[in-house]
């Protein structure tokens, strides 16, 4: 069964905080598509700031948008 | 009842029936769910989009060549774009192919981290995304063995299947001429590599990364199995 979502993806350039996660605010700089489990859409996220930045991959139900981002398409 | 195939576990010393019909029927249920088990999202992708994307590509290349004056002649290119048709079309190739590794990965990532408690889930993930080599370098076997075997186990992809030995040699082949087109390289090829990119080249390494792709998603499907297990898609 697939995850169904109501709205679309979150944009690229989108400010987010990642729940239940040590790092600070991030940036959605890929969406990697729907290759979470039973479909669910993954984001690339940097973390950090410059030059000391990290990448990681989380689901979108892991992530908080920072209200009034334009944050969907 | 000589001829019958006995369907006993091994381990029954014939007085338990009910868990000998549950074991067997434990054992058809894995053998028809391997029969008819669904591929990755990766692999879909690949075979409905990047696939397809590649195979227009090679449309439009085989255009640029004129058909041959008779049998035994080589087709003749135009001049025209024909050579710069062929470095796009290998970069594609081996583009797509990087990023069908990559969407494999990050889809097996994602299912082991599903299953770790949810205050460990960044943890897990931002341990599977550190200094991932196809993130930024060439899908070669080197890179793609180098990621894989994060999930615990030595990735023989050449030794998976007898038509595999091939194809890696192909994969060597494509990346070479990935790299030799990107930085515009004078050099000519190391021995053994195709000295001219020739559009019956490109659409071998095509065919080899689709092998290689199928390949792939059966190993993880089994390694995934075996970490999770359950069938991971």
């Amino acid at each position: 069964m697939t995850t169904q979502y109501l709205t679309g993806p979150l944009n690229v350039g989108t400010m987010v905080a990642i729940r239940n996660s040590g790092f600070g605010r991030g940036m959605i700089v890929e969406y990697r598509g729907p290759l979470g489990p039973k479909g669910a859409r993954v984001y690339g996220v940097e973390v950090g700031t410059s030059p000391d930045t990290s990448y990681i991959e989380v689901l979108e139900e892991q992530l908080e948008a920072e209200p009034g981002d334009r944050s969907r398409n | 009842m000589g001829s019958c195939i006995r369907l006993v576990p091994p381990s029954c010393d014939g007085s338990c029936r009910v868990e000998c019909l549950f074991a067997i029927f434990n054992i058809v249920l894995r053998a028809s769910h391997r029969a008819i088990t669904v591929p990755s999202a990766a692999l879909i992708r690949w075979r409905s989009d990047r696939m397809p994307r590649l195979a227009h590509t090679d449309a439009q290349c085989s255009l640029l060549y004129a058909p041959a004056p008779d049998a035994n002649s080589p087709p003749v290119p135009l001049p025209q774009f024909a050579e710069e048709s062929l470095q796009g079309y290998v970069m594609l190739v081996s583009g797509h192919f990087q990023g069908f590794c990559r969407d494999l990965y990050t889809e097996c990532a994602q299912l082991c981290a599903a299953a770790v408690p949810v205050t460990m889930l960044s943890t897990v993930q931002s341990q599977f995304t550190a200094g991932l080599a196809l993130n930024t370098g060439n899908p070669t076997h080197e890179n793609i063995r180098k990621d894989f075997e994060r999930f615990d186990f030595p990735l023989n992809l050449g030794g998976a299947a007898p038509e595999n030995p091939p194809r890696v040699t192909h994969l060597g082949h494509l990346n070479y001429w990935r790299n030799h087109v990107a930085h515009q390289k004078a050099t000519p090829p190391p021995v053994g590599v195709p000295a001219v990119l020739t559009l019956a080249d490109i659409r071998a390494w095509r065919a080899s990364c689709d092998g290689l792709a199928t390949a792939l998603d059966d190993i993880m499907q089994q390694e995934l199995t075996r970490i999770l297990d359950a069938s991971p898609w």
